[in-house]
């Protein structure tokens, strides 16, 4: 068994860096099979070493390819197929047992951690993060020193901080750690793009082109004028004008109008508690 | 006594409109309340100082003087009440008198309740919380004193002895009358007599309490190592034979084996015997499981305090992954699941505090979040494990980024966390991630809170954060965050802290924004400690997108702008402050509503002595027409109860 399992996975390794991804599919549905037949897609005290290795690594390379193919729910499912490993594995105790060495585990949840900052989920990114830490503090090291993991935090610290054009860079070089997380980057430059409109509407009263090109990192000047209508900016004498929001005079009528409607309900409100307590 | 009488009379107002028939009993009853209350401030004022469980009923127990005090002047102008509650008191005497308490106590004791029941019928309910909420200390105390005053000196041992058996008695009263006040009572007095508990104690009592063939017993005797203690004391003292077939006849309650078993493990955590308590409280749970009692629930709920405080200690610790506590979740969530189906709420709260605490100290957070996704928390659980709940909440969403609700939890946490010395611990604590969370949000913490006598060395490190987020010194909170790094780490902020950097960014922006008209990026960079002015434009865009600034950018010529201020007092701003902390006190009043205790079946106690009075009316009237009663006579007879 374990043997026909070695072969699914050396075919599968093959399939997945020729980016033959139908192959790969299919071989990943008969080595989860031929698992789940051994009792191993969930490690479990019984399992033998060899077996949880072997394991492993079948889901770590169908992680891999669910992410070459940007199937970011089946990429999720193999990484939380991936945890109870990767539970085993930081456990001193087993560290014998099961052969760290091969792990990919710190790229796996790089990837994770990329996913979930693409997609703006800051509340999961954080909550794994802490993990980590809390991990890597217990080996009396930072989470920074791993190139994988290094590299989403980096990443989530300037986009919260606001330095665009280090993001920028970041995902622009051959600073990538690995070629599975450059797949993130397009994501990433949309993300911080809009941002940046979205601050320069508010910061700047005009700008002209040629600036707004570099600012938002486009190639182009007519790219610049492509964005500005998607966005509704108005064009006039190669400068860009951003829409002023609606007329301050009209807008604080409209305040008023709201600000006595609450007024009046919150004393109807304290009158009506004042009632009930005296 | 006379004398006594008369000056508390003079005090009373209500006095001199009563009738001459009342006034004797009443006076009574002043004298005996007035008993009560003389002690009372010391009393709160011992308690206080005394265990973490105690401060938060001592108000309560504070209000519940209050109110009974008052209470006597308006019913005890209605005499034909009196008599008629007299005879349910008798009942509850011969309740106790079968207990093994010392009856000179006992009746001691009683001898005050009952005046006072007598007097006051609806009160009863609403004074003996009162009494109980009193805490354990008048009980220790006045029966330590008087109960022993004739052995003249008194041995911490048998202090101890005679405490756990007055303990017994109070459980069994708990029990006869469905009562979990008088439960609470007795654990709380666990903590004034921790350092009494010795093997020594605790075999005595095991022995003194159970025949010899009780499989509780043994079980017991083999957990402090005392196995052979029925024959080591019983050839030693003739009495217990006694007392043997005494306990044997009637049968021993859950309660007290519970109890019993509550002291071992306390025993065993104070000598370190972690293995061994650990095994004892997982053999403890498994019989525990077996009972569905009502009355056993604060009970049950202490035994799973520390079987998850014996499993935290075993190695390997918790931040690692392979922690023992992580074994004992599946049982603690066995726990919960049947609690919640027998609606015990003291079990259901303490273990989700506990499942909480278990699922944090190895950052599972997101189970922690599903499971407070998925269970709600009973409102009416207690106070401490209220607090526990709303720091572990605010812990959560602080690590999720949702301040705002993580700040509410922490304020309550705070607020609710008990003064006391012991629970300093969880003041701090909660303390601490409030003031990272108020930084997160961008708020400045009060500078009070730095100067508590409780918080000033604790929160050292945090206040030079403060200071450091307040002046937006991008270097200096740098700096402190690398000197104290060891400090945040332990105190599990560490990762927090590094999350407001982008705050002093901000506050040193608006700082410059404050206090320039016009500053160029280059400045801004500089002065922040940034690494270019790309990096400097885009941030201060970010600002003024976020609402922190009110400025404009110039970029071909590089400068920032800042806006006039408008008078805020024109806003909506103070509408708003003004409103939130309107609701603040508004739900203050109704938590404070919720909080006070009201008496188990007052309404029926009402109903019956309504009832009753109008059969002792009907009686009366029929006396009078028959014409042999005077008004003598009847005083006579309330004298005699």
């Amino acid at each position: 068994m374990a043997g026909e399992l070695k072969s699914i996975i050396s075919e599968l390794t093959n399939a997945v860096n020729r980016k033959q991804f139908d192959t790969a599919n299919d071989l990943l549905s008969r080595a989860k099979r031929t698992l789940l037949l051994q009792n191993a897609l969930i490690p479990t005290p019984s399992t033998s070493p060899e077996l949880i290795v072997l394991a492993r690594e079948a889901l770590e390379l169908g992680a891999l390819a669910a992410i070459r193919q940007t199937d970011a729910p089946s990429f999720t499912r193999y990484y939380q197929q991936l945890q109870p490993f990767y539970d085993l594995e930081r456990d001193a105790t087993n560290a014998k047992k099961v052969d760290p060495k091969n792990s990919q585990r710190s790229k796996i949840t790089g990837l994770y951690l990329l996913l979930l900052l693409s997609s703006g989920d800051s509340t999961s990114f954080h909550t794994v993060l802490e993990g980590l830490v809390e991990e890597a503090s217990l080996n009396g090291k930072s989470v920074e020193d791993d190139p994988f993991i290094k590299y989403p935090v980096d990443l989530e610290r300037n986009l919260m901080e606001g330095s665009y054009d280090k993001v920028w860079r970041e995902t622009n070089s051959e600073r990538v750690p690995s070629e599975d997380f450059a797949l993130f980057s397009n994501v990433l430059v949309g993300t911080i793009r809009s941002e940046i409109a979205d601050c320069s509407e508010k910061a700047y009263p005009s700008l002209p082109i040629s600036n707004a090109k570099n600012l938002l990192f486009l190639e182009s000047e007519g790219a610049v004028m492509e964005f500005a209508q998607q966005r509704g900016w108005v064009l006039r004498d190669g400068r860009i004008y951003f829409p002023v929001e609606a007329d301050t005079a009209t807008r604080s009528e409209k305040d008023i109008l709201v600000a006595s409607g609450t007024i009046i309900e919150n004393a109807i409100g304290y009158a009506r508690e004042l009632e009930t307590i005296v | 006594m006379p004398t006594e009488r008369r000056s508390l009379r003079s005090n009373n107002k209500s006095d001199t409109s009563s009738s001459a028939n009342g006034e004797k009993t009443r006076s009574g009853s002043q004298s005996s309340s007035s008993n009560k209350d003389k002690p009372a401030p010391a009393r709160a004022a011992a308690s206080k100082a005394k265990s973490t469980k105690a401060a938060s009923s001592n108000t309560i127990s504070d209000s519940g003087m209050g109110e009974q005090r008052d209470q006597p002047h308006t019913n005890g102008t209605d005499p034909a009440k009196n008599g008629v509650n007299g005879s349910e008191d008798v009942e509850m005497e011969e309740d106790t008198a079968g207990g093994p308490t010392s009856s000179f106590n006992a009746s001691k004791g009683r001898k005050g309740d009952q005046k006072m029941t007598v007097v006051v019928p609806p009160i009863k309910g609403s004074r003996k919380p009162g009494d109980k909420g009193q805490d354990q200390e008048d009980d220790v105390a006045m029966k330590g004193v008087e109960g022993e005053e004739p052995e003249s000196e008194i041995d911490p041992k048998a202090k101890a002895i005679q405490d756990i058996k007055t303990n017994f008695t109070l459980l069994e009263r708990a029990v006869a009358h469905f009562d979990p006040r008088f439960t609470l009572r007795v654990l709380r007095s666990i903590s004034s007599m921790r350092k009494q508990i010795t093997s020594d104690v605790l075999a005595e009592v095991i022995v003194d309490a159970y025949p010899k063939s009780s499989a509780t017993a043994s079980f017991l005797l083999d957990a402090v190592d005392q196995a052979g203690a029925f024959d080591s004391v019983g050839t030693s003292r003739m009495e217990v034979d006694a007392d043997k077939s005494k306990s044997a006849a009637k049968e021993i309650l859950p309660e007290i084996d519970v109890y019993l078993s509550i002291l071992v493990q306390i025993y065993m955590y104070d000598r370190k015997d972690i293995q061994k308590g650990a095994k004892f409280s997982t053999g403890l749970i498994e019989r525990l499981r077996t009972l569905n009692r009502r009355t056993l629930d604060s009970l049950a709920a202490r035994v799973y305090f520390y079987y998850s405080l014996f499993f935290e200690q075993i190695a390997p610790l918790p931040p690692s992954p392979a922690a023992t506590v992580t074994t004992i979740r599946q049982p603690l969530l066995t726990a919960l699941r049947t609690a919640v189906l027998r609606k015990d709420v003291d079990t259901q709260a303490t273990v989700m505090t506990l499942l909480l605490r278990n699922y944090l100290s190895t950052s599972h957070i997101s189970q922690a979040d599903l499971l407070i996704s998925h269970n709600h928390f009973p409102p009416s659980a207690s106070n401490n494990q209220i607090a526990r709940y709303l720091y572990y909440l605010g812990r959560i969403r602080t690590i999720q980024l949702q301040y705002t609700e993580a700040h509410g939890h922490l304020i309550g946490a705070t607020r609710k966390s008990p003064s006391s010395h012991s629970a300093r611990g969880f003041y701090q604590a909660s303390h601490k991630l409030l003031v990272v969370v108020e930084l997160l949000m961008g708020d400045i913490p009060d500078r009070a809170i730095f100067r508590q006598a409780a918080l000033e060395r604790a929160l050292h490190p945090y206040f030079l954060l403060v200071q450091a987020v307040s002046v937006g010194d991008l270097d200096g909170f740098l700096n402190i965050v690398n000197t104290h790094s060891a400090t945040f780490r332990k105190d599990g902020t560490y990762t927090l802290i590094l999350r407001l950097r982008q705050n002093v960014i901000k506050t040193g922006i608006r700082m410059m924004s404050l206090s320039y008209s016009r500053i160029s990026l280059r400045d801004i960079c500089l002065r922040l400690g940034l690494d270019s002015e790309e990096s400097a434009e885009y941030i201060v865009a970010k600002a003024i997108r976020d609402g922190v600034i009110e400025a404009t950018l110039d970029h071909e010529r590089g400068f920032m702008k800042s806006k006039e201020v408008g008078d805020i007092y024109a806003t909506r701003e103070p509408g708003e402050v003004f409103h939130e902390r309107i609701r603040a006190c508004l739900s203050l009043h109704d938590e404070s509503v919720k909080a006070m205790r009201f008496p188990m079946n007052q309404h029926r106690l009402e109903l019956k002595s309504a009832q009753e009075a109008r059969e002792r009316e009907r009686e009366l009237a029929k006396e009078i027409q028959e014409g042999d009663i005077d008004d003598e006579d009847a005083g006579g007879d309330f004298d005699a109860i």
